[in-house]
């Protein structure tokens, strides 16, 4: 799937394969985000007060935005494919750790996690008193490893046994059969759930606001107890949220049909 | 050396100098020893599942060379016993040894062993997301560290052997269930294995595509290959095997040349699960 403007003609050379229309969307979608993260001052400058008098701070807001959902996110991923390890592993501690891990992260607001980080934990532990935008990474990441850890798990368990069998049989070592065999098909069917996480990760990171990290919702608060005008900065906020939410869309449809080699993605 | 070349009896002029374990001819040592020595023992093996009892004692062995068929009725534990063999399935007691190796739960010892036994599945068990070359490299570049060039080369001599060499970069779900098999039974083959164990191998395919499967086991039992067969098969059995082993609630009720299992048989059990088959 392409992005919108080029879906309206035909959007790819008849003789472009699978993966090579995948890469140029990936490309293409990165391209459009970093373009847009490096000029949208330009075009925002254009639209009429209180927007166009703002346009910097709001493009800065949206790069801290974006920065907090890259940090989190990668780091996300990575904490959700270790406590699904941990949590479909043999041994007992493992499983206890990872699933305490995602009972707790799960069942508690995330806005409490953001605070608990940035104010309780330098109480208990005075080592740890990270700066507000280290402490909003912290807790994003450890909140959407935990769902992220679920959605890795399902992928794992649904890796029917037969290709471990395989595998095994063929004289891979487990480490091996996770990495060529198991983790890529558990990846490919966690990859929805993922992008879902994703997204709301995304919409999430505005409440590092509560901590007065200056991302895109604290910058909108700003501007509008500055300007008392709520309506049009308000909707700016929501468009900007709107279009990262749909670029980054594009691209996890891209990956998506990139390990499609059945074709069945739509 | 190519991996063909390990399991044929024949010399060919294309054959490289000869490898450490391997004699002149092409022919793997245990086919020499195979005399002397068999290649798998299995010793007073025991298995249970919960409360039942799937393998009762079972003592045999499998020489080099030797093309075994296991027939049963299902639910006998014949699938069992294949799949302890290269520790699928654990066995409760008695002892089980490889071509030297004793079958445990030491886990680089289980590699070793594993990649000496080749197996081939019921359903296919091919890898989804990768290539049929990618499928057939896989275990040969991660496991012997052949380098990718070589190990693409041997695949594709393999994948030729097997009629498949035109379909090398397509995906599994792209073939027929026979070429499935086929491409499963060439990945076993890269491995250079001592041994090939074939757990009902042609019972998940169409019958027009059992014949392509079995044409294949038989070139590669005419190689001089070592299998171990558990199949339904009994035409496969009569022409191909050199024995028939009859698995009944978990043991070995009869151990036969082939003529002798399919001809006279004074087993009465044993005469009618043969006459529920041709029925």
């Amino acid at each position: 799937m392409s992005i919108l403007p080029l879906r309206l003609h035909s959007p790819w050379p008849a003789t472009w394969s699978r993966q090579q229309r995948s890469s140029a969307t990936m490309a293409a979608a990165a391209l459009v985000l970093l373009l847009f993260l490096w000029g949208m001052a330009i075009p925002l400058s254009a639209a009429p007060e209180p927007i166009g008098n703002n346009a910097q701070l709001f493009a800065e807001g949206t790069r801290m935005t974006v920065l907090l959902t890259a940090v989190a996110g990668v780091a996300g991923v990575v904490l959700g494919v270790l406590a699904a390890l941990g949590k479909t592993s043999k041994l007992p501690p493992l499983r206890w750790i990872a699933s305490a891990y995602i009972w707790v992260m799960r069942g508690t607001p995330l806005l409490v996690q953001v605070l608990f980080v940035y104010f309780a934990l330098p109480v208990l532990i005075p080592a740890l008193q990270l700066s507000d935008f280290a402490s909003a990474c912290v807790a994003l990441s450890l909140n959407v490893g935990a769902y992220n850890a679920e959605a890795i798990r399902a992928g794992l368990l649904a890796v029917p046994k037969g290709q471990i069998e395989a595998a095994r049989s063929l004289g891979l070592s487990p480490g091996y059969t996770f990495i060529d065999v198991t983790f890529p098909q558990a990846f490919k069917i966690s990859l929805p759930p993922l992008v879902n996480n994703l997204v709301a990760l995304l919409k999430d990171s505005s409440l590092a606001y509560a901590i007065g990290v200056v991302e895109l919702t604290n910058i909108g608060n700003r501007i509008q107890a500055a300007t008392f005008q709520p309506l049009p900065i308000l909707l700016t906020s929501a468009c900007i949220y709107l279009l990262l939410t749909t670029v980054l869309t594009q691209i996890s449809n891209a990956v998506e049909r990139r390990f499609d080699v059945e074709g069945r993605v739509a | 050396m190519k991996p063909v070349m390990n399991i044929s009896k024949a010399p060919s002029p294309s054959a490289g100098p000869p490898q450490a374990g391997l004699d002149p001819l092409g022919g793997s040592v245990g086919v020499l020893n195979g005399r002397r020595a068999p290649l798998i023992t299995v010793d007073h093996v025991n298995k249970n599942f919960g409360a039942a009892h799937v393998l009762r004692d079972v003592c045999t062995h499998f020489n080099a060379g030797e093309v075994t068929v296991i027939v049963g009725a299902s639910g006998s534990g014949k699938s069992t016993l294949l799949r302890t063999l290269n520790r699928l399935e654990k066995h409760d007691s008695g002892r089980i040894v490889v071509d030297g190796i004793e079958v445990c739960d030491d886990l680089k010892e289980l590699d070793a062993l594993r990649s000496e036994v080749g197996m081939v599945f019921q359903q296919f068990n091919l890898f989804p997301h990768l290539t049929v070359l990618e499928n057939v490299t896989l275990a040969p570049r991660r496991v012997r560290k052949t380098p990718k060039p070589q190990a693409e080369q041997q695949a594709m001599e393999l994948l030729e052997r097997v009629g498949l060499q035109a379909h090398a970069h397509k995906h599994p779900f792209a073939l027929s269930g026979g070429q499935q098999q086929r491409v499963a039974i060439a990945r076993a083959l890269a491995m250079a294995p001592r041994v090939m164990l074939f757990d009902e191998p042609t019972s998940a395919l169409d019958p027009e595509m059992v014949k392509e499967v079995l044409d294949v086991m038989k070139q590669l039992a005419t190689s001089g290959m070592t299998m171990i067969v558990v199949t339904h098969e009994m035409g496969f059995a009569r022409e191909v095997s050199d024995r028939v082993l009859f698995i009944d609630q978990g043991r070995v009720a009869q151990d036969a040349p082939p003529e002798e299992f399919f001809g006279a048989q004074r087993n009465e059990r044993i005469r009618s699960f043969l006459g529920q088959l041709s029925a």
